[in-house]
């Protein structure tokens, strides 16, 4: 599954300077900590952290993209960070569980 | 005496915060600003403290010397201190129990450690905006045992305040509570509301700021000057 196939599966695209890469997973969580710990190269960050220091945590550990939950919008600072990082930014109405469900349904 | 005070202020030591924090430029924007006390809150890391202590006495500019620790569950919390000593001493425990991520400066931003004089002498090595091992839950009675005020900061901003990481403001004894909206957040009235900046630049120092009528500078006046605040 390509990056940019998020976008079919309903997430409204926010960022979208990338490169088209396949997403090896996703990795859930909210605490900036653990997904500093946890998050692996090429995955896709599920949280509602949207702000800026997500995309410097996203970046650290390779995230290929981020999904914002719950309708959390980017401020205009948390996009431009995500373009100079080459990270793709999502946002959707569905909460965490929804979202990692149908993430987790496209890669099988 | 009534005084305008900003007690949460990042100085270049914060990765998120201008190169131009220095002690003196933070001095300057604060007379600038007309605050008449201010302290320097860094995430994680107090070794800005001594150049602060000193740019605060070559402007006779009262200040308390503080920091603004992140909880296990990534709450930020003012610490603020009368007296530097303390202050370096409780900062370092909070450093020291930090998370082992290294800073990377081209993602996060530089953290300099600098004299009076905005020379730097070093860098902080640890991501300061990284959680520490403390719960928030033993971060508030530690931070008061050691002579500080314990402030909660920005309670109610969506991410990394008490009521967003923890989904409400437990019931401990905090000096007052800093709120960003207009309107506190509902259950939390028991406690002194003021207002900060949060200056990460120099434009933003006093931008919010609170009025106390304090009888001295010193952590005890202070607190009773928070608790008159529950009067108005």
């Amino acid at each position: 599954m390509k990056i940019s196939e998020l976008n079919e599966l309903g997430f409204t695209c926010l960022q979208n300077q990338f490169e088209d890469a396949d997403l090896v997973g996703g990795y859930t969580s909210d605490l900036l900590s653990d997904v500093m710990a946890n998050l692996k190269e090429g995955q896709v960050l599920i949280t509602i952290q949207a702000h800026k220091n997500t995309i410097a945590v996203a970046s650290l550990s390779g995230a290929a993209a981020v999904i914002f939950c719950h309708g959390r919008s980017a401020a205009a600072d948390v996009i431009e960070a995500a373009a100079n990082e080459g990270i793709a930014l999502f946002t959707t109405p569905n909460n965490q569980f929804d979202v990692t469900v149908k993430v987790s349904d496209a890669l099988r | 005496m009534t005084m305008k005070i900003d007690f949460h202020i990042h100085s270049c030591l914060s990765p998120c915060a201008a190169l131009e924090m220095s002690p003196r430029a933070i001095v300057a924007g604060a007379q600038a600003a007309g605050l008449d006390g201010i302290a320097l809150t860094d995430h994680g890391c107090v070794e800005n403290l001594p150049a602060f202590h000193k740019a605060c006495s070559e402007a006779n500019m009262p200040c308390l010397y503080g920091l603004e620790a992140t909880s296990s569950e990534e709450v930020h919390t003012l610490c603020l201190f009368d007296q530097l000593e303390p202050a370096l001493e409780f900062g370092r425990i909070i450093y020291n129990s930090i998370g082992e991520f290294p800073n990377d400066p081209d993602r996060f931003g530089q953290q300099p450690i600098v004299t009076v004089d905005g020379d730097v002498t070093g860098f902080a090595d640890k991501l300061l905006f990284a959680a520490t091992t403390i719960s928030f839950f033993d971060l508030v009675p530690m931070a008061l045992e050691a002579g500080a005020l314990c402030i909660p900061s920005h309670i109610d901003r969506p991410y990394l305040g008490a009521i967003s990481q923890l989904g409400f403001l437990p019931d401990l004894p905090y000096d007052a509570v800093e709120v960003v909206a207009q309107v506190p957040p509902s259950g939390t009235e028991k406690w002194p509301m003021v207002r900060f900046s949060d200056a990460h630049h120099p434009e933003d120092i006093g931008r919010c700021f609170t009025e106390v009528d304090a009888e001295a500078f010193t952590v005890p006046a202070l607190r009773e000057a928070f608790q008159r605040l529950l009067q108005k």
